[in-house]
């Protein structure tokens, strides 16, 4: 009975020194880049696009779009972004639009893109509870973003299996239907409809890696072979002939 | 004196076969390599350019020539003023007047190698192929378009002359909008592939809107292959209605 446990305090001590071990080996899972424009949704008028640069639970998140609503009650329009993991990894169509009020809400975008698995905030908390803080949202129509923050366990799962979304929210209310403009937010009561309806959305996928195989042939190499031949043969039967020639007459001189 | 008449004729005769054969011959083998395909061109060094210069840099910095068909230097400025990005709509067509290229574009993904997928054998080989996850030309970030330079089936292809572009040159898309994007050459470019700057190419600036195009270059015999990459950078400079 000893010697099976003698055999196995290394084997603890190996187990012990892994886990103690720093290494985040558990989280590269998502290593690499992935990328994806930020196209408009409800009639909005913007456009921009976003790259997360992933090593291990790391991420640095760069972003830029521009033309979305200004001002909001005399102060920043507050753009609260985040990204959505855990459901189809894309960005709704119309058809969720399911109260008919001509929004895309967040809730109805929901199966779509999924639930809020990091925040992008411009300062502190990246976490979904930080998602509707309009405090640390950017604000105004333009944002040039670039953040290095940890990413959750989840958001990392969801970028590694391609069901990332960034939603940026924030509509100008002058372009909704008054029924949609009057409406609350279902997220935030005390904010309209407007507020936190998306208004960019883009589905993350991985960059390309490395170089591109654009050239399945080549011009280096010999073409017209054929020709060379036929003309080398043309060149050889027309020296032959001459030979013969030569001959012929040499043995009629003598 | 007859027969000997027809002997003369004879020889010259056989002669002049002789000489026709050869002439042939010759013809041949000037026309077979004459109509020999050349590598095609790479860019000089001094065609690099800047990628992607900032709007204020790029009419001040000394090694950035300047578009030669400008004459009016008010314009240089208008043309360094960064053109507002559009909005999303898928490229139609491409057009680069300098080489001569004219193109349909497609839509093209990734190949399961997580690679850029190229155009494959059937009717879309030679066109131009546009990375449908990059921004549509125009909008802002770099998008990118990407051409054999030639191929197995068909020798040079819709790229085969895009190391002849050169900083001031211009690459037109129309978009399934309706809206022609109108792109100024910033800089060409080779890379080795096994140190491609994924991130230089498919990322960098995210706010200007910017077009890539990309083939192949550097041909090792020695391995059968394309060991480089040539990428063009350029960026949006004019929008026209059409």
């Amino acid at each position: 009975m000893r010697k099976p446990i003698r055999m196995l305090v290394p084997l603890a001590a190996a187990t012990l020194a892994v886990a103690m071990s720093p290494t985040p080996s558990f989280a590269d899972h998502a290593n690499g880049t992935f990328q994806t424009t930020l196209d408009p949704l409800n009639g909005s008028s913007g456009s921009g696009m976003a790259t997360v640069s992933v090593a291990g639970d790391q991420a640095t998140i760069d972003m830029s779009w521009s033309g979305l609503p200004e001002t909001f009650m005399d102060a920043p329009y507050p753009h609260v972004q985040h990204i959505h993991i855990g459901n189809r990894g894309e960005c709704p169509t119309p058809s969720a639009d399911k109260n008919g009020d001509g929004i895309i809400d967040t809730v109805e975008g929901q199966p779509s893109y999924g639930a809020i698995g990091t925040t992008l905030s411009t300062k502190g908390d990246t976490s979904p509870a930080a998602g509707t803080n309009i405090k640390t949202a950017p604000g105004g129509s333009t944002l040039d973003y670039s953040r290095t923050i940890t990413l959750s366990e989840d958001t990392l799962d969801s970028l590694a299996g391609g069901t990332g979304v960034i939603v940026v929210h924030g509509l100008d209310p002058a372009t909704l239907s008054e029924e949609a403009a009057n409406a609350k937010s279902n997220l935030v009561p005390e904010l309209p409809l407007a507020a936190t309806a998306p208004a960019l959305c883009g589905a993350l996928s991985s960059s390309p890696s490395g170089g591109v195989d654009t050239g399945s042939g080549s011009t280096a190499g010999v073409e017209n072979l054929g020709m060379f031949g036929l003309g080398g043969g043309l060149l050889v039967a027309a020296g032959a002939g001459l030979v013969g020639r030569r001959r012929r007459s040499a043995m009629q001189a003598v | 004196m007859v027969r000997k008449m027809a002997m003369t004729g004879g020889r010259r005769g056989g002669l002049l076969l002789a000489l026709a054969v050869a002439v042939a011959g010759v013809g041949l083998i000037v026309f077979a390599v004459a109509s020999q395909q050349p590598a095609p061109p790479a860019p000089p060094s001094s065609a690099a350019g800047t990628v992607d210069p900032a709007p204020s840099a790029s009419s001040s910095s000394p090694e950035e020539p300047k578009a030669s068909n400008k004459q009016d230097p008010a314009q240089d400025t208008v043309e360094a003023a960064q053109e507002t990005p559009l909005g999303p709509s898928e490229p139609e067509s491409i057009s680069i007047p300098a080489i001569d290229v004219r193109s349909e574009v497609f839509s093209i993904g990734k190949a399961a190698d997580g690679s850029l997928a190229v155009p494959q054998p059937g009717p879309n080989l030679d066109k131009a192929a546009w990375f449908e996850n990059s921004p549509t030309p125009g909008q802002p970030g770099p998008s990118v378009i990407e051409g054999h330079v030639a191929t197995e089936e068909s020798g040079p292809s819709i790229f085969f002359n895009l190391g002849n572009l050169r900083p001031g040159d211009e690459i037109t898309v129309k978009r399934e909008d309706g809206k022609t994007a109108v792109f100024t050459v910033d800089a060409v470019r080779n890379f080795d592939k096994n140190r491609f700057p994924t991130e230089l190419v498919y990322g960098g600036n995210l706010s200007t809107p910017t077009l890539r195009l990309i083939t192949c270059s550097n041909f090792d015999s020695s391995v059968g292959q394309h060991t480089g990459n040539l990428v063009v950078f350029s960026q949006l400079t004019d929008v026209r209605d059409s």
